[in-house]
């Protein structure tokens, strides 16, 4: 995949200017966002409650902090959350036992402007196999001699399953809408047909950041994803198929890459919410989603973990 | 098909209730070529001086007229060419091929159209913009390569979306709405390197002719515009190379007799060489790694006699990039046409048309065989063509024939292996039949006063094997899911559309020099690119119309006003067109058009209008000309889900339109051309603001508008120089080569003209939990003048 850097190297014989520019834009009012992904992790269960800000404001979030948020399920269990400053809202009893595979969940956000709802299901999700990694050359004028990580899993059979990867190197989050590794069965999309199989390669790959080298006399233009004393974290969430859309459209109008790209931009538009107003006059923002969650982490040490590419 | 028939001999009583009074007629016909090197002339005009009028010579070069015995003076024109007259005493049918000698003032004046010289005024068509690959030539070039499609958008009406955008736009219509045709077979990508480049040698292209409207019945299929490419026959007197090298191309072209004046042949081909010069430099194209696209060109024609002439011409083009052996991709084109000229009287002229036209592309990932992913789609199109024309009498000409093609998509033979594990994500084939007849005459009621009018009843079949799925209702802006599928037989009639589609034109010429003409026709499309992005690209996939994509149909008026002054010198003309359309396709936002089952529940439709006026000016002869060309036009759609179900205006959008071209003779040896392009921004969305979910920033627009802003406006100069090399030797003697070196500067003055403004998270280095910036950028493709030399050859 990384090959593809080729291309516009290649074509491009042609410089194509990319500028940050000034724009005017229409300010609108805010809008209230329910930002509420949930798992069966045990860990600190959060939803936020915020609004929306002017396109080039990136002030700190303003939180709605009088809110009423519950979580319900079709066990008849109650999940009542508490607020804890700047419009989050923290589970308070019984995360530890929260979410089960195939459950209906309930989300109720009542504000003084509205009452907000949504519901999903927690899908399952395979355990992780393993992370190998392999080495490859240097691709000057790139990449230096790297070694890569694959995340190994096989999607249960069944067609319909979708996962969110989410990757740390050295604990950090790769974090960028580039970086985001959505899976359909094991592949890129529905019309993939690719039920039941180990995840396909660029899925296994996608734990790996490429991160440019923004150091003084850089030789190559990205960073090695790994070397020797790197650790890698991997998480994958299992998603609704209405979030795995979701996440689809945040790659494209979040992750835009300018440049040449340009010419096979498609137009800027809405990512969808599954959100609902109770009054369908206020506007809403936000997605809800309760993931199963399987994880494995691993440290690059020596070349004893180094695994062969298979020929 | 009652319709047609009944239609078709409401036109034969009009045509035929005039000839009554017919006395004994005679023909004289014959076909016209160039006495230099025996390509047949399009266009040429035969004028008898007895009857004031005459006719003009078909797409073959062929001419027929039809007269009361007795004696005429008859003229043979071709501008640039000097005049040849013959005196004939009509007592019987007359054959005359007539080879016209390039005119002594050649190089003095420039010429600009190979035309009549009043054909402007005179002919009945319009909205037709004609180039000769001489004035294509002059041109100042990007990187120097002379190109007929981006020449093209010099003249009214014709856009594009951008530069390195792939095909063009005409009067509002988008890219797939045209039909390219490279002798007679369609051409699906026109484009080499994304958009850069069209795929047409200019070594072997002979003749250009773009339909804007007033298409006349025997072109169908596509419902904006309809680009008629004709490829040199081959010079049948001598054999002559012409070649050249430039920025990108280096090209060749070998033409000559077979058998001397009866049969010819032309072999022209391009190939891109940077990846040559590159391998000197960089180690990146070793491994089977490759960057290069070439076109071959291959055309041969064989006079049986006066009455049979057979040509067969073949195109490949091909794009390839490699990374290495196993990934990349690549695609092409391929067509072969096989034609037969018949003459079945000296007044019937017959030409059967049987093509094949194959457009492919692959694409390949993965290091090894247990990780990897192979895809090939490709569009076949089989086709027989007759086409007849009957030269009634010098008041009107017939023409009629039919059409039939198949198609084959096959949108996806792909495999996917996954450690080892392999699946098959093919796509079946999709099978459809689209065939039609069509009758037209081209009739003079007065000296004044001329019609062309005409049907074409389309008919099309979307044919099994297939699954044919049911989707639910549509909700405006979602995507669609199957409630039901059948499997249909192999070549069974799933789906059936057909179209009666009138085409009229008429011209008023109420003084010698002026003339108002007005056309209304009406098109139709059955097959579809599928495409949602700004340009379209190679992998764009083209889909028939089925159970759920219903055929694109279009209408056209335009009324005009072409005027000519200065002895010809001047010709200018006004049009205003507006053209509306039905079953327009958009797509759902984040549509999956790529290998995908259920692709027609992503697929949108709507309704389309586009209207605009054109104005145009241009100086033909003498050592400065050129010409200036201006359209005010508007391009909108309406789709339900898409900006809230109101009319929205397209990605390609210009309300402004300026170009201006100027060529400029300043000694034997040099020229100089330049030219000026100004165009509206084009239309964008902009969001409003911005929200956060799982720590990533989303932009939001209020409302779900689309393209509610537009970018900055876009203004370029071009130049270019070229320098004959010298004619005669030192010793006085001919010089057996001709060549030239041709200078040309791109964007001159280095603007950065926008193609897009989008908008993003700040790609600076930013710790975690620190708050995220955005910001709008813009891009320009090509950001910079360029500058650069071509030398091209000619014995």
């Amino acid at each position: 995949m990384k090959r593809f850097i080729y291309i516009p190297t290649l074509i491009v014989l042609l410089i194509a200017c990319d500028d940050q520019i000034e724009a005017d834009l229409t300010e609108i009012d805010p809008i209230i966002v329910i930002d509420a992904w949930l798992d069966d992790t045990g860990n600190g269960q959060r939803i936020s409650v915020r609004r929306s800000q002017q396109y080039f404001d990136s002030s700190p979030l303003t939180g709605i902090e009088d809110a009423i948020v519950t979580i319900t399920d079709d066990d008849g269990n109650t999940y009542p959350f508490t607020h804890t400053g700047q419009g989050e809202y923290l589970m308070v009893t019984g995360a530890d036992m929260f979410a089960e595979v195939d459950r209906v969940y309930n989300l109720r956000v009542e504000t003084s402007e509205g009452t907000f709802f949504s519901q999903t299901a927690m899908n399952r999700v395979p355990e992780i196999d393993s992370i190998s990694f392999r080495f490859e050359e240097e691709q000057a004028p790139f990449l230096p001699d790297s070694y890569f990580a694959e995340v190994w899993a096989r999607d249960p059979d069944g067609a319909g399953d979708t996962y969110y990867i989410k990757t740390w190197k050295n604990g950090d989050f790769l974090d960028e809408p580039g970086e985001i590794s959505i899976a359909y069965d094991a592949g890129f999309s529905a019309g993939g047909n690719v039920d039941g199989l180990i995840f396909i390669q660029p899925i296994r790959d996608s734990v790996n950041p490429f991160d440019e080298d923004r150091s003084e006399n850089a030789e190559y233009d990205f960073l090695a994803p790994y070397l020797f004393g790197d650790s890698i974290y991997v998480e994958v969430h299992s998603i609704s198929n209405e979030a795995f859309f979701f996440f689809q459209r945040v790659q494209v109008e979040s992750g835009r890459t300018g440049g040449f790209a340009e010419l096979f931009s498609t137009p800027l538009a809405n990512v969808p919410t599954n959100i609902i107003a109770e009054d369908e006059n206020i506007p809403v923002l936000g997605f809800f989603n309760v993931a199963a969650v399987s994880t494995m982490g691993r440290t690059l040490v020596d070349e004893s973990d180094v695994r062969e590419v298979p020929e | 098909m009652l319709k047609f028939i009944r239609a078709s001999l409401i036109i034969a009583a009009i045509v035929f209730g005039k000839t009554a009074s017919a006395q004994e007629n005679f023909t004289i016909s014959g076909y016209i070529k160039d006495a230099s090197n025996g390509e047949t002339l399009i266009g040429a005009t035969v004028y008898v001086q007895e009857i004031d009028g005459g006719v003009v010579s078909n797409v073959y070069g062929f001419y027929s007229i039809t007269l009361p015995a007795g004696n005429y003076n008859v003229e043979y024109r071709y501008i640039g060419f000097e005049n040849q007259q013959a005196t004939i005493d009509l007592t019987q049918n007359v054959r005359r091929d007539i080879e016209l000698g390039e005119s002594s003032e050649l190089l003095e004046e420039v010429v600009v159209t190979a035309e009549k010289e009043d054909a402007n005024v005179s002919e009945i068509e319009m909205s037709t913009v004609e180039l000769d690959i001489k004035t294509i030539q002059k041109i100042p070039a990007f990187l120097g390569e002379i190109d007929v499609v981006k020449s093209l958008q010099l003249l009214p009406g014709v856009s594009t979306v951008g530069e390195g955008a792939s095909g063009f736009n005409v009067r509002g219509g988008s890219v797939g709405q045209n039909l390219v045709l490279l002798d007679e077979a369609p051409v699906y990508n026109s484009s080499h390197l994304l958009g850069f480049f069209s795929v047409f040698n200019p070594d072997a292209v002979k003749d250009v002719k773009l339909y804007k409207g007033g298409i006349p019945a025997r072109y169908g299929g596509r419902i904006s515009s309809i680009l008629d490419i004709r490829m040199k026959e081959g010079n049948s007197k001598e054999y002559e190379v012409n070649g050249g090298i430039s920025t990108i191309f280096s090209r060749l072209a070998i033409e000559g007799p077979i058998v001397k004046e009866k049969a010819s042949f032309i072999v022209a081909a391009r190939r891109s060489y940077a990846d040559i010069l590159a391998q000197a430099f960089t180690d990146v194209l070793e491994d089977g790694a490759a960057l290069n696209f070439y076109d071959l060109t291959l055309k041969t024609n064989y006079n049986i006699n006066e009455k049979n002439r057979i040509f067969l011409s073949g195109y490949l083009g091909r794009d390839v990039f490699r990374f290495d052996e196993r990934q990349g991709f690549s695609w092409g084109n391929r067509t072969t046409t096989f034609r037969w000229n018949h003459l079945y009287t000296d007044r019937l002229f017959s030409n059967l048309t049987v093509f094949y036209s194959d457009y492919d592309y692959d694409l390949s990932f993965g290091e090894n065989d247990r990780d990897k992913f192979d895809w090939e789609s490709r569009i076949r199109t089989y086709n027989v063509k007759p086409e007849f024309t009957y030269f009634l009498n010098t008041n009107n000409e017939i023409t009629f024939g039919g059409d039939i093609l198949l198609y084959r998509f096959k949108p996806a033979d792909a495999v996917g292996v996954s450690d080892g594990e392999s699946t098959d994500i093919s796509l079946d084939e999709k099978k459809a039949l689209e065939s039609s007849l069509y009758i037209g005459n081209q009739q003079t009621l007065t000296p004044e006063i001329s019609m062309q009018y005409g049907l074409r009843f389309s008919n099309y079949t979307y044919l099994g094997d297939a699954t044919v799925y049911n989707f639910n209702d549509t909700i405006p802006g979602s995507r669609r899911t199957v409630v039901s599928s059948r499997e249909a037989d192999n070549f069974e009639n799933i789906e059936s559309y057909r179209n009666l589609e009138p085409r009229f034109s008429i011209k008023y010429q109420f003084e010698p020099t002026t003339s108002l003409k007005g056309s209304y026709n009406f098109t139709s499309q059955y097959i579809h690119l599928i495409s949602n992005t700004t340009a379209s690209n190679p992998l764009d996939v083209w889909t028939p119309s089925t159970n759920n994509i219903k055929p694109q149909t279009g209408q056209q008026v335009a009324l005009g006003i072409f005027k000519n002054f200065g002895g010809n010198k001047f010709e200018t003309s006004v049009e205003v067109y507006y053209r509306w359309t039905r079953n327009q396709l958009d797509y759902i936002d984040g549509a999956d058009l790529l290998i995908n089952e259920f692709i027609e529940g992503d697929v949108l439709s709507g309704d389309g209008r586009a209207y605009g006026v054109e104005f145009y000016a241009k100086k033909v002869t003498g050592r400065f000309n050129g010409w200036v060309s201006y359209t005010l036009g508007r391009t909108e759609l309406q789709v339900p889900g898409i900006n809230n179900g109101e009319w929205y205006p397209t990605r390609f959008d210009q309300l402004h339109n300026l170009k201006i071209a100027g060529f400029f003779d300043i000694n034997e040896r040099w020229s100089a051309s330049s030219n000026f392009t100004y165009i509206s921004g084009t239309p964008t969305t902009f969001p409003n603001s911005r929200f956060e979910v799982q720590g990533y920033v989303i932009p939001y627009i209020a409302g779900d508008v689309r393209n509610n802003l537009r970018v900055p406006d876009y203004h370029r100069l071009d130049f270019s120089v070229i320098r004959e090399g010298r004619k005669i030797k030192k010793n006085g003697k001919k010089r057996k080569v001709q060549d030239q070196l041709v200078f040309t500067l791109y964007n001159a003055y280095a603007r950065r003209n926008p193609f897009s403004i989008y908008f993003r998270q700040s790609d600076a280095e930013r710790t975690v939990g620190d708050p995220i910036e955005t910001q709008a950028r813009q891009v320009s493709i090509i950001g910079t003048f360029f500058p650069s030399i071509g030398y091209n050859f000619q014995f």
